[in-house]
């Protein structure tokens, strides 16, 4: 089980941490697509087949996934770029700002796209 | 003030905690407290120490869950009273606190950490001439100790055993940065190569972890931009 | 097990690893095993700190570098050693410059020199304030470049075998398997550093406790001028690490209590940088005479470099500032540092000639354990790391040859002996090999340390062999195989009982001031006596002392003034 070390939160810095969540939010991420594409080819079954499952996915109750999958996709999306930035030998001094202005940015997007859900959701 | 000692032991069968209490005086370092344990209350206690000034890179062990040099880490400066002590993960253990370091000094190896030079002149050697500002391109990365405190929070390292690991691509940048040296061809293929730099995955843990401040998240980072500079290069040149 | 190889060199110091370099560029045909106890980069060489002395510039000459080391000698070096020794050396940094060693430069992209105690010229090359950290890496480094060269890190060495006046080979234990492996070899290159843990007040590495010296002297091997031993003037307290000479190179004062440059009172012309034994005599004259600052571990002198101002400072003394905050708590950029003379280098070691040849045939020594005897009675600083690199190539080179031409491989049937001999140590016994050793370095720091005399030596002697009887009755409570550091240190405390009475005997017997041997009962140095090489032989009732004459080529002994 040597990959759990991947997850390893204890006495770790920042950095190391963002690096566990870039992992397990493209784990995530994965999932859901396999998830939501398989919810989408279920039309070919039938046209009540993917309205059920698509329903339910638009139920308030359903919305708290949806939020959480956006921050999800958000996070690795922003960090990913953060990571991109790093990976070609740019930016390394200024590693601790990028990081939390990633952080600052994933809320702020979130916060928003969650608003906006909300707003879809509840049909106002 | 007494500080309790937990040390994470292994007898070469089975793993268990020992408790010692250590009375802990200013100034007085983990590596100290742990030759007190040894002097005092169990010799059969193992680990490695040898400078007791934080140059020679033997006791690296996680100390309250982060790598440390235990000579170098003051017992009260950790402000617990319980201190737990355990080996380096990434390595196995041999006994205790000691574990097993060839697989590292092989990687490091690896990566042909010694200056290559076209014209090897062993009888008849020159001055070769190095500007101060040449020299601090590459300086710092010289002064990796090889404790393996890197190595041993590095989550690509904990899951491949093939990639080289923090230290190596240091030192692979080490000389690849030194305006002496004259065999980056060499040394690139290896860098790029499958075990190289684009295993790491920026968790940059090892930048903080380093005891002389190293930085080898930067080495990488410098690393893979040449290497992708080399490759491209390369590519092109085939064509 | 049995290992066999061509030549086995114990040891992967500074000296160790130039001679495996050196024996391969003999001949890459050689098989060449490199033993060591710990692996080779945490070897106690990189602990060096202030540089390596080498003529290298206009206005500097050989016969200056060389006089300056005899007359730092107190002129016990042999001089026609001293004049070799000079000459190889610049070529050495030249090597270690173009195997990668990140040398200081000057503006214009040359090898920096600093000045250093005792030199008149200012030649010591230096890599700031890491330069044995960086030799040894250099030197390891380059050592992985030759395919011919076969680590055994880890390796104890316990025993040498000597048989009809040849080696034949050594047994050591394998620290991760516990194992016990014969190395035969053709040629054995000792080369494993000091004995500087006699002392409990020292610069030295846990790991210097002169297991060669100790091993080699069972053996039959004589040690030469061991009741040498210099004390570094400036060890910060109370943990003895070094503050290097080169804290007073760049241009540190020394201050007592009142604030004074005391050193003016004693060496008017060279002040601070008169070489180690003056300057540590002075220090502790000031000491005992009540000028000392006070602090919870006892009087201490003040290390001034406020005046050097910062970026001198993290640009040419890093270390030593990063190692006053950690373990002392003091900024030198802020405050002086607290020091103390401290045990710092062991002068003799196993008798050897110019080209490191022992008595035995097949056996060869160099480094800090060799007493080729070019530092004499006192070493002048950034000499040893320089006599490692030259001396060391010198066995190396020297050690191939024979290799060469021995046709035969030796065999012994050693390995069960020894067996039994380490396993007899595990067993039930009332001593304990930490305490014996604790009162081991009481004694030699009380009664050994840099003023001494007829009464306390005598009773250091008494002391030491009363311990060694005590010794017989040691445990060993760990009876696991691997790692077995129980063990290690048990062994340790062996050889360095052996090698305190070689010191403790040696010293009492030389009647005269030379060096850093300096006795209150005998103040004044005797050239007419005393001017020759102590020898001692290992017997069962103790050490057997024999004198060598000085070889001297150009100088004539006159009185040291600095
Ligand atoms: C703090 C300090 C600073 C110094 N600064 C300077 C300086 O600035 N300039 C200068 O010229 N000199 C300096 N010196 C002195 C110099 O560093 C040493 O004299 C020199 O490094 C000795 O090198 P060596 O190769 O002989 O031995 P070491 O480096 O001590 O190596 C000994 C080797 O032998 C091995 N070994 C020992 N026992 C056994 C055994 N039983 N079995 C197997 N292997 C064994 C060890 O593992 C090690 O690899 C300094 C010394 C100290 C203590
Ligand atoms: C904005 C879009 C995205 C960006 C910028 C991005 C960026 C990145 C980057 C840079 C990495 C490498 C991280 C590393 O080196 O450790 C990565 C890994 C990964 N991504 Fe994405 N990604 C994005 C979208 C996605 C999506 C939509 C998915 C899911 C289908 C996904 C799944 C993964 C997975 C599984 C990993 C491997 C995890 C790891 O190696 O740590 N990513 N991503
Ligand atoms: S003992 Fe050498 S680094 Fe800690």
């Amino acid at each position: 089980m040597r990959w759990l070390k991947w997850f390893e939160f204890r006495g770790k810095s920042l950095f190391h941490i963002s690096y566990s969540l870039h992992r397990l939010t493209g784990i995530v991420l994965v999932i859901y697509l396999v998830m939501h594409l398989s919810y989408l080819t279920s039309i070919r079954i039938g046209r009540e087949v993917y309205e059920y499952f698509t329903s339910t996915t638009l139920t308030p109750a359903f919305l708290i996934f949806d939020i959480l999958l956006v921050l999800a996709g958000v996070y690795h999306g922003v960090n990913g770029l953060r990571l991109i930035l790093h990976e070609f030998g740019l930016g390394y001094e200024l590693r601790r700002p990028l990081l939390y202005l990633c952080y600052l940015l994933t809320l702020v997007l979130w916060l928003y796209a969650s608003y906006q859900m909300y707003l879809f959701v509840m049909g106002v | 003030m007494d500080v309790i000692f937990r040390v994470r032991r292994f007898d070469g069968e089975k793993s268990y905690w020992s408790d010692f209490v250590i009375p802990a005086k200013k100034g007085m370092t983990v590596l100290e407290g742990l030759y007190y344990i040894k002097e005092n209350y169990d010799g059969s206690l193992a680990f490695r120490a040898s400078c007791r000034m934080g140059i020679c890179g033997s006791c690296a062990v996680k100390i309250n869950g982060k790598p440390v040099l235990a000579c170098e880490t003051q017992i009260l400066h950790l402000n617990s009273t319980t201190i737990k002590i355990e080996p380096l993960d990434n390595f196995e253990v041999i006994k205790d606190l000691v574990t097993e370091f060839d697989g590292f000094f092989t990687k490091h190896e690896a990566v042909k950490p010694y200056l290559i030079r076209k014209e090897d002149r062993y009888s008849e050697p020159e001055e070769l001439i190095q500007k101060p500002e040449q020299l601090y391109a590459y300086y710092k990365y010289s002064l990796c100790i090889k404790c393996g405190a890197c190595y041993s929070v590095c989550p690509a390292s904990s899951s491949r055993d093939d990639y080289l690991g923090p230290a190596a691509m240091t030192a692979a940048y080490r000389f690849i940065a030194d305006s002496r040296d004259e065999g980056d061809g060499e040394r690139m293929q290896i860098v790029c190569g499958d075990c190289g730099v684009w295993r790491c995955h920026f968790a940059a843990e090892c930048s903080e972890v380093c005891p002389k401040k190293v930085e080898p998240a930067k080495a990488v980072q410098k690393l893979r931009f040449r290497s992708a500079i080399y490759m491209l290069e390369k590519f092109f040149i085939r064509w | 097990m049995r290992i066999r190889n061509d030549i086995v060199i114990v040891g992967a110091g500074l000296a160790g690893m130039r001679a495996a370099i050196a024996a391969s560029e003999v001949s890459r045909d050689l098989s060449i095993a490199i033993v060591a106890k710990t692996y080779p980069i945490r070897c106690h060489s990189v602990c060096a700190e202030g540089g390596t002395a080498a003529v290298m510039r206009e206005g500097d000459s050989f016969d200056l570098h060389a006089w300056d080391t005899v007359k730092g000698a107190d002129f016990l070096a042999d001089q026609d050693a001293v004049e070799f020794f000079v000459r190889e050396m610049p070529k050495e940094i030249l090597r270690l410059d173009n195997w990668g060693c990140p040398w200081s430069r000057t503006q214009d992209g040359k090898i920096a020199q600093r000045p250093f105690g005792g030199h008149s010229f200012d030649r010591t090359v230096f890599a700031a304030d890491r330069t044995g950290f960086h030799e040894v890496h250099t030197l390891y480094e380059r050592m992985l470049s030759y395919p011919n060269i076969v680590r055994f890190d880890e390796y104890f060495m316990t025993n040498l075998v000597i048989e009809d006046g040849e080696v034949k080979g050594l047994t050591a234990i394998e620290l991760k398997t516990g194992d016990i492996v014969l190395f035969e070899a053709k040629v054995v290159i000792i080369a494993t550093g000091g004995a500087g843990r006699l002392f409990g007040f020292t610069t030295y590495s846990h790991q210097v406790t002169g297991d060669g010296l100790a091993v080699a002297y069972r053996a039959g091997v004589p040690l030469k001028d061991m009741e040498f031993f210099q004390f570094h003037p400036t060890g910060l307290i109370p943990s003895g690490i070094l503050m290097t000479e080169a804290c007073r190179g760049e241009g540190g004062y020394l201050r007592n209590s009142k604030g004074e440059r005391f050193m003016e009172k004693y060496a008017p012309a060279k002040m601070e940088l008169a070489p180690r034994d003056v300057v540590a005599r002075s220090m502790w004259t000031e000491i005992l005479e009540g000028r000392g600052l006070e602090s919870p571990y006892g009087p201490y002198i003040a290390l001034d470099l406020t005046h050097l101002g910062e970026e001198r400072i993290n640009e040419r003394l890093p270390l030593i500032r990063d190692a006053a905050i950690k373990f002392a708590g003091v900024d030198p950029v802020e405050e002086p540092i607290p020091v103390r003379p401290v045990a710092h280098y062991t002068m003799g070691g196993i008798h050897t000639n110019m080209y490191c040849e022992t008595p035995v045939r097949g056996l060869y020594a160099a480094g800090e354990a060799a007493c080729v005897s070019i530092h004499g009675a006192n070493r002048l600083g950034s000499n040893s790391t320089a006599e490692c690199l030259v001396f060391g190539r010198v066995a190396g080179e020297r050690a191939a040859e024979y290799a060469l031409k021995k046709s035969y491989y030796p065999s012994t049937d050693f390995l069960k002996e020894e067996e039994k001999r380490i396993n007899s140590l595990f067993r039930e016994g009332e001593e304990s090999a930490y305490e014996i050793k604790a009162e081991l370095n009481r004694t030699m720091d009380e009664n050994l340390w840099i003023f001494r005399n007829e009464d306390g030596m005598a009773e250091a002697v008494k002391k030491i062999i009363e311990l060694k009887e005590r010794y017989k009755n040691v445990s060993v409570a760990d009876t696991s195989k691997k790692f077995n550091t129980d063990l290690t240190f048990a062994l340790e405390v062996g050889f360095m009982l052996d090698l305190a009475e070689v010191v403790a005997i040696g010293a009492l017997k030389r009647r005269e001031s030379r060096g850093a041997h300096y006795r209150t009962d005998y103040p004044k140095r005797d050239d007419e006596r005393w001017l020759k090489h102590t020898l001692a032989y290992y017997s069962k009732d103790g050490p057997i002392f024999e004198y060598l004459p000085v070889t001297i080529t150009k100088w004539q002994p006159v009185e040291r003034t600095y």
